[in-house]
């Protein structure tokens, strides 16, 4: 072994560039700490202490995120094994905001169950702060503690029902497949590393680039157990077992959390990873053409199987789980195209939001329907729905249309703009076969709809009252999907200042 | 001083991380399970270090510190659920584990 080199006194001091990119962090890390040390109080009842400065928390890590999005400058952190630019700050808004509503629609849930224990903010703000850390790594091991960070908070909320058996089991079952499809990551990470000498992407990038011979087997299969474990996480179809499972058993609003933050957090990992790795402009032919074919036939799998398995669907977390699964290969196409298209990844991440808001809206519902241990989310159980509560189905409905991709809607907008992308990138096949799926999936979402309007309501009604925050929530969440889809050339324009910085 | 070469040593790891992802597959107790998945995260460790010994870099020791926290950390909250379904379960078989199927 070498000796030591010095450490380069440069890497130990931080310029005030730096530090000012980092806020977002140091914001919500700071916080999460206080959070935690606030749990302990159990004697000043910490429930409403934890559950005021997780918002707050957000809501200065958002503030100073905005801050960093308009700024819009790219700073490279911690001898580059981050980067803060304004693609980290744009999801960094994502994650903490859907952290935030997820703990504002938990906090009368959580009562109801009678599990209101505070360290379920504290859970909630560690996978946002792994999210954070995720989105901005660009060296592969910075990616797995970060990813780790989100994952161990999410099995330890997934499991947050501890007398519920199937919260247990989805915990488990998450828990297990969770950790293995991480090691396998990290084994593409250390081959990554034995075949270019380095775990940084932009590094192992312009190895590749200078010296084309370091492109072995070994570099090769080293890639793929990388993008095996992003396809685990994003719940594209040879790796989707798991999805359907832990969003039944995870309680309301956790499902709701992890369709969106986590959903996006790994996405957005991968579109810098896979970027950053020379998917589109940097490796050989064969290699590209071999990528996307491959990725082409997983987004036709993901749509067909999504969609086709939803319809047979009666519990609607598991529906809108299989639903997820669909909208992950729409999303796929939008990565597909990405390389190709003008537009780049902007469509994918207005996809992103666009369905971080319905699929939070629509978790909102059902935490508020939500009878003791997630039961009644039954298809049968929103029976009448309009006329015992004609505001909550009226959201739903808005929902349902937006994931079904009908306008006015975000999902329309968004669905639109990843479809024209497609066309331009001149993958007009997989076009086809995602609207004809897509078509499909009309059907599963009206049915709820058909549900909620057309039948009269049985038994009595739960007097499911509302708390002042999820109301809040659901109105935001609404004005957004609307929003969203009446003026997408806003959100179309943010994420695209968001994607040129990758 | 007589060297191993790096081949051995990698295909020593990748046997023990195989043996690590098929022991995931076959085994029905959930702690064996996650002594499986130690095993994988062990195996990579091993891999790091070698290359690093290869390569003359020491990125990848460095990177085993961080693998054998996280490996740490994730063991605890995968015994804390093991106990949490013991409860509720009476078992630690996977294969008790159908509540949640299609």
């Amino acid at each position: 072994m070498p000796n030591l080199p010095m450490i380069n006194p440069q890497l130990l001091s931080m310029s005030p560039e730096q530090v000012q990119a980092l806020m977002p962090y140091f914001l919500v890390c700071g916080g999460t700490i206080i959070a935690l040390l606030a749990c302990v109080l159990r004697v000043l009842s910490p429930k409403w202490p934890v559950f005021l400065l997780t918002l707050a928390t957000c809501a200065v890590g958002i503030c100073s995120s905005i801050g960093l999005l308009h700024n819009g400058t790219s700073v490279t952190l911690f001898n580059s094994m981050m980067v803060s630019d304004p693609f980290a700050s744009f999801f960094n808004v994502l994650f903490l905001a859907s952290a935030a509503i997820t703990a504002m629609i938990s906090f009368r849930y959580l009562d109801r169950e009678k599990i209101q224990h505070p360290e379920y903010f504290v859970l909630l703000l560690f996978a946002a702060f792994g999210m954070m850390i995720m989105t901005s790594a660009t060296d592969l091991v910075m990616v797995f503690i970060a990813l780790e960070l989100m994952s161990l908070s999410v099995y330890a909320l997934v499991g947050f029902r501890r007398t519920d058996r199937r919260s247990n089991e989805a915990a488990m079952k998450y828990f297990i497949l969770g950790s293995a499809a991480s090691a396998v990551m990290l084994y593409g990470a250390a081959m990554l590393y034995g075949a270019t000498g380095s775990m940084e992407i932009h590094a192992i990038l312009q190895a590749i680039r200078t010296t084309p011979t370091l492109m072995t087997p070994l570099f090769t299969l080293g890639v793929w157990l990388v993008v095996a474990g992003f396809l685990f996480k994003v719940a594209s179809v040879p790796f989707h077992m798991w999805m359907p499972d832990v969003y039944e058993g995870a309680p309301a609003p956790v499902t709701g959390f992890m369709t969106t933050g986590l959903k996006a957090a790994a996405f957005a990992t991968f579109v810098r990873v896979f970027v950053s790795l020379g998917y589109g402009h940097a490796l050989t032919e064969t290699i590209q053409t071999h990528f996307h074919n491959i990725l082409w036939v997983i987004a036709v799998l993901t749509m067909a199987l999504g969609n086709f398995v939803a319809l047979t669907q009666t519990n609607l977390k598991r529906m809108l789980g299989y639903s997820s699964i669909a909208h992950t290969g729409y999303l796929l196409v939008g990565l597909i195209a990405g390389s190709a298209s003008d537009q780049g990844y902007a469509p994918m991440v207005v996809y992103l939001v666009a369905y971080s808001v319905m699929n939070l809206g629509a978790f909102i519902i059902l935490t508020v329907l939500a009878s003791r241990d997630d039961g009644g989310l039954n298809l049968p159980d929103l029976a009448g729905l309009s006329r015992r509560h004609p505001w909550l189905a009226f959201s739903m409905a808005v929902f349902l249309f937006s994931m079904a991709g009908i306008p006015p809607t975000a999902g329309f907008a968004a669905k639109y703009m990843i479809f024209s992308a497609g066309v331009q990138a001149g993958e007009i096949p997989l076009v086809v076969i995602s609207v004809l799926c897509s078509a499909v999936s009309v059907y599963y979402y009206l049915r709820v709809l058909v549900y909620m309007y057309m039948r009269d309501p049985v038994g009595s009604p739960a007097a499911s009252r509302m708390s002042a925050w999820s109301t809040v929530a659901l109105a935001a969440m609404v004005a957004m999907t609307l929003q969203i889809g009446i003026m997408p050339a806003r959100a179309l324009s943010a994420a695209k200042k968001a994607v040129t910085s990758l | 001083m007589n060297q191993v070469e790096p081949w051995v040593v990698l295909s020593f790891c990748a046997a023990i991380f195989f043996i690590g992802l098929t022991g995931l597959l076959v085994r029905r107790n959930i702690l064996v399970v996650m002594m499986c998945i130690e095993l994988m995260l062990n195996a990579v460790n091993l891999t790091f270090v070698t290359f690093s010994k290869q390569l003359e870099h020491m990125g990848g020791q460095m990177a085993v510190f961080f693998v054998i926290t996280v490996a740490a950390a994730e063991g605890a909250v995968g015994l804390g659920l093991v106990i949490a379904l013991y409860r509720t379960l009476r078992t630690v078989d996977t294969d008790d584990i159908r509540l949640l199927r299609d």
